[in-house]
């Protein structure tokens, strides 16, 4: 089957989120993969917010712009969304709250009546609403009973049954008024499990499975579920996870972890990344580990905090005064945010390095389907990777910053018995003793820079190719959550008969140029798909490979980039 | 045993004179006597004069940030809170540029002491004014004066929480290491202010200067009484300095509210073995 979107919106403040997620959960538990993305202003209450829900009986990689079915829980939504709809698409509203004089295929359903008759508040307009949508869509409702169950069923019977009660309500009057609306699309099939999950409550798992004891973090819109998650988790994990006064104690906090020999992370957006910034640079110089997540929004300042963007690509990978190794990760779905957050644990503290872990606000709090197989495969058989980290000095003296030809020094854990040393963000010696000569700064600064060269060697990753270059007329060349949108699009226009590959990196620097650049040497149409405005990526692969990527597509309104405006620049 | 020669590091570069000598020796001898070694101590230095004792100073240490000694040592403490973590900072480190770790830093009350080097000036960038200097202080960065109020760090202190307050001075190395002693074996958050003249470039609060508006508090001082505590702290806008604990009081430490590290400490800790109950949420 191809793509479906159920669409919800109203009023914030009034539950949207909890429905929307509500929708997801059901669709997998009935065995359909899901996508969804929530679209909310910067407020706690007023204004406008919708869920989208995409489902299939294959794997969602974006979400389409057409809605299948519209849920107007107030006038808003219907003006607001309706020239988005297709020519059989649903719209559902309650016509004692607004009339719609349009010819569009209208399923009114008494939200207002039910409220006054059953005596309920207004939050459960949402749960009328999704029994009616569940009904037009033919699950079974007995599914939706067991989620609220399972949701509510803390709180008490009585709260389980309200609900019940206000779903069965929507759920009866479209069998027994719409009856002909009825699709099957949502009945109930064999699938191997997947969770629900969002790109932030992917990385908090992730971070959890790879042994992250301490996190640090300083709210901040699209990062701050994964504090809340973490903080949750704290009981189940014994995580310590901290809400310092500010980024910059954030940092210095974990990096202080990190030196007593504990696993620690950070998590922020772009201004509080932009208060780090010093600090990863004495991450740098004093070679300690540090994952730090950095969930992108629309910049610049405080720009639109609650929509994406791809723009601080170029600031992360030069994040930081003077010049040390890095390492920048930009996963595109929640598979590679789960895989790629335990491999930056790892890579941290084998390379001694802040690693990066880019996201940006579609990847974060969007729910994706993931395999719940992949991800307990991981929880039973993953072991860390710490490096040269040692508990007892492994020859006397012990030198911190001892040069070495990988450029990785033993790392001993402060604590042990007839050793000391320290952690210095000045230039040093080999024992960690603050240095200004010049032979010795030379040597200090090669073998840092040699850690590069192991890494890039050992564990850098090339780009996936998704679809046959060699077959292709397109090349699309994207990074991070622009993988959804390309992938999509390729699903449409192969319908076309337009045969496309697409080039995803995830592994954003420092890059190898040589294993890289032969990527590049085919004489395609090369496309760049970015979700910002001056084509970063581009730069980036100018600066490293001196490649010219000419053709883009940009798009930096805040908006992910959807599949019809890739299928139409190359349709035009 | 060990001893103050198995804490010396390298010669000191402090100006002859320099209150940081006294501090660096009043600190080891300390150690000394609370039967402490190198290697079962962790010291989070800033930048500044009192932060280059990082090269003097045997112990497990980090040499960071301008401002950021704190957060490091809290992040070390939280991680391995058997271990001794000692902050060594300037007045313009820990009350200028990071006077927001210090605020939150006491209200936390973790387990650190936080020895903090105060001389009114910026000594390593060459004497510029620091935010402890006196109104009208003339400095390099401030010809005309300083406009500002200076920053009363143990009025502040007792007030946001910290749970040891005191102050000492570089010119009676005794009661600094026993204050300093005091400090180490205080279960919370410890700050001693000492009071360290900067013999390059802070002309007015020279030795004579504190031997002369210093004074002891007695035996019959009470520190557990905070408005107290506060009377005393506000004397140094008199330009009075009262030496000793001003305050102290026992609540529990920031780590002891954890229940994660009511066994063992987060570094020595195995990993989770069952994280599977975690998967619910997303079904």
């Amino acid at each position: 089957m191809s793509q479906y979107l159920w669409k919800i919106g109203g009023e914030a403040g009034f539950g949207i989120l909890t429905t929307g997620t509500f929708f997801s959960k059901i669709a997998s538990r009935l065995g359909y993969f899901i996508f969804d993305y929530i679209q909310y202003p910067s407020l706690i209450r007023g204004g406008h917010n919708t869920y989208n829900v995409g489902f299939s009986d294959e794997p969602v990689y974006s979400l389409k712009q057409t809605i299948d079915m519209l849920v107007c829980l107030n006038k808003d939504t219907y003006t607001f969304h309706k020239d988005k709809l297709g020519s059989g698409s649903l719209v559902l509203y309650d016509k004692d709250e607004f009339e719609i004089v349009d010819s569009v295929i209208k399923i009114h359903i008494p939200l207002k009546k039910t409220l006054s008759e059953l005596k309920g508040q207004v939050v459960m307009k949402n749960t009328i609403a999704l029994g009616a949508s569940l009904a037009l869509l033919g699950a079974d409702i007995a599914v939706l009973y067991e989620l609220l169950m399972s949701q509510f069923g803390r709180k008490g019977e009585a709260v389980v049954n309200v609900n019940k009660q206000f779903a069965e309500a929507g759920y009866n009057y479209v069998l027994a008024n719409y009856k002909e609306y009825i699709k099957p699309l949502l009945v109930k099939r064999e699938n191997p499990p997947q969770l629900v999950i969002s790109g932030n409550e992917t990385f908090s798992l992730a971070a959890s499975v790879a042994d992250c004891r301490l996190y640090v973090a300083y709210p901040m819109t699209p990062s701050s579920t994964v504090l809340t998650v973490l903080a949750g988790w704290q009981g189940k994990t014994n995580m310590v996870v901290r809400h310092a006064e500010d980024e910059i104690s954030v940092i210095n906090t974990a990096l202080g972890g990190s030196l007593a020999g504990v696993r620690s992370s950070v998590g922020t957006s772009g201004g509080g990344f932009a208060l780090m910034v010093e600090s990863i640079s004495f991450a740098g110089i004093a070679e300690i580990p540090l994952v730090i997540f950095l969930a992108q929004r629309s910049g610049p300042a405080t720009g639109m905090p609650t929509w994406t963007e791809q723009g601080d690509l170029l600031f992360a990978v030069h994040a930081g005064h003077g010049e040390f190794p890095k390492i920048v990760l930009a996963p595109g779905d929640n598979d590679e945010m789960f895989e790629l957050t335990i491999k930056a644990f790892d890579l941290a503290d084998i390379y001694q390095v802040p690693v990066i872990v880019m996201s940006d606000m579609l990847l974060s709090e969007s729910h994706r389907s993931l395999s719940k197989g992949l991800v307990e495969k991981h929880m039973k058989e993953y072991k860390p990777n710490r490096g040269k980290q040692i508990t007892a000095v492994d020859q006397s003296p012990y030198l911190r910053y001892r040069i070495t030809d990988d450029g990785i020094s033993p790392h001993l854990i402060p604590g042990a018995e007839g050793a000391y040393y320290q952690s210095n963000s000045y230039e040093h010696l080999e024992d960690g003793h603050t240095t200004e000569e010049a032979l010795d700064r030379i040597h200090q600064v090669d073998k840092r820079a040699r850690k590069t060269q192991t890494y890039l060697k050992s564990h850098f990753s090339p780009p996936k190719i998704y679809g046959d270059m060699d077959g292709a007329e397109i090349i699309f060349v994207a990074w991070g959550s622009t993988k959804g949108p390309v992938q999509e699009a390729q699903r449409i226009l192969q319908g076309k008969g337009i045969k496309t590959a697409l080039l995803h990196f995830t592994h954003m620097f420092p890059m190898d140029k040589e294993t890289v650049l032969p990527f590049f040497n085919k004489e395609k149409r090369y496309i760049l798909v970015e979700n910002n405005s001056t084509a970063q990526f581009g730069k980036l692969l100018r600066m490293e490979l001196s490649v010219d990527l000419k053709e883009t597509i940009l798009k930096y309104d805040g908006r992910p980039i959807s599949m019809e405006e890739i299928v139409n620049f190359i349709l035009k | 045993m060990s001893t103050i020669q198995d804490f010396t590091g390298y010669q000191p570069t402090w100006c002859p004179g320099c209150g940081n000598w006294g501090i660096g020796v009043a600190i080891k001898s300390a150690l000394v006597q609370m039967g402490l070694s190198p290697s079962s101590v962790f010291v989070s230095f800033g930048i500044g004069c009192s932060g280059n004792m990082n090269d003097f100073l045997n112990a497990y240490a980090s040499h960071g940030l301008h401002g950021r000694a704190l957060p490091v040592a809290i992040g070390f403490k939280l991680s391995n809170h058997k271990m001794k973590t000692i902050v060594v900072a300037g007045d313009g480190d820990f009350y200028g540029e990071g006077g927001n770790h210090f605020l939150h830093g006491c209200r936390g009350n973790h387990d650190i002491t936080a020895i903090i080097h105060d001389n009114s000036v910026y000594g390593l960038t060459t004497g510029q004014v620091a935010p402890t200097a006196s109104k009208g202080y003339k400095s390099k960065s401030t010809p005309a004066g300083i406009i500002e109020m200076p920053v009363n760090p143990l009025s502040f202190a007792i007030t946001q929480g910290a749970t040891f307050v005191a102050q000492a001075f570089a010119g009676n190395a005794p009661h600094m290491i026993e204050t300093m002693k005091s400090a180490f074996q205080h279960k919370g958050f410890s700050i001693v202010n000492v009071l360290q003249p900067c013999v390059t470039f802070n002309k007015i609060n020279t030795y004579p200067y504190y031997m002369q508006k210093s004074y002891k508090l007695g035996p019959d001082y009470q520190p557990n009484n905070k408005v107290t505590a506060l009377g005393k702290a506000l004397e140094f806008h008199e330009e009075k300095f009262p030496l000793g604990i001003l305050y102290k009081e026992d609540r529990p430490a920031y780590h002891e509210h954890l229940p994660q590290l009511a066994d063992s400490t987060l570094v020595s800790q195995s990993k989770p073995k069952d994280l599977a109950g975690l998967l619910g949420d997303f079904i």
